[in-house]
């Protein structure tokens, strides 16, 4: 597996499971019309600094395993993969956040929509990391 | 598994290269391991000016390395 898979493995997986923890621990109370701070704020902002932190780590612990592979450059294949998962992605990001816009109608407020249109991007990103995974291992 | 219609002797002609392993034509070519990989198993088809990498690195003519399968 190259570096690039490798990665692609551990955004993947580390998304998956911060969404799942900030999901499950959502309060049986929440609307689509939030108010302002309070756990929303809290969990996003414990989510986002713990995505970052798990990247680094296992980015880190990677290439420490695999010091030869990090200074490989990308390939064309590993460009194509790239290219073609992040297509695939902005439609999901496109059609998911305009969505996000039309709650209004269902009562979301600005708070509401503004934590939907952060989900489509999160969910998009799982699309774009799913993905590359499957270009990788079944071929582009 | 997705498979191209290009098909390839690159295996065969690496064993007959005093055993050519996957890591050194990646480096001579300018490709990772694993994209030599794919490309062997047909899982990714080359852009031309790698495929003429790897036919002048094992020395042969680029017909002699990749083979296109006609589906029609």
């Amino acid at each position: 597996m190259s570096f690039r898979e490798k990665s692609s493995w551990i955004t993947l997986v580390t998304l998956i499971l911060l969404t799942l923890f900030f999901v499950t621990h959502l309060p049986s109370s929440w609307t689509l019309a939030p108010r302002p701070g309070g756990f929303l704020f809290f969990a996003l902002t414990v989510g986002i600094v713990a995505f970052v932190v798990i990247e680094i780590i296992a980015h880190i612990v990677v290439a420490i395993l695999s010091p030869r592979d990090v200074k490989v450059p990308r390939d064309e294949r590993e460009r194509l993969i790239a290219l073609k998962a992040t297509s695939i992605a902005a439609h999901v990001y496109a059609f998911l956040s305009l969505g996000s816009v039309f709650l209004i109608h269902l009562g979301a407020n600005e708070i509401g929509v503004a934590y939907c249109v952060f989900f489509s991007f999160i969910i998009a990103e799982v699309v774009n990391y799913a993905a590359r995974v499957i270009y990788y291992r079944r071929g582009v | 598994m997705t498979k191209t219609a290009v098909t390839n002797n690159i295996r065969k002609l690496r064993f007959e290269r005093n055993e050519l392993t996957q890591q050194d034509l990646a480096e001579r070519v300018g490709v990772t391991r694993q994209t030599i990989n794919a490309i062997e198993l047909g899982k990714y088809s080359p852009s031309l000016e790698v495929a003429f990498r790897i036919a002048a690195v094992l020395d042969v003519p680029l017909d002699q390395v990749f083979q296109y399968q006609r589906t029609d």
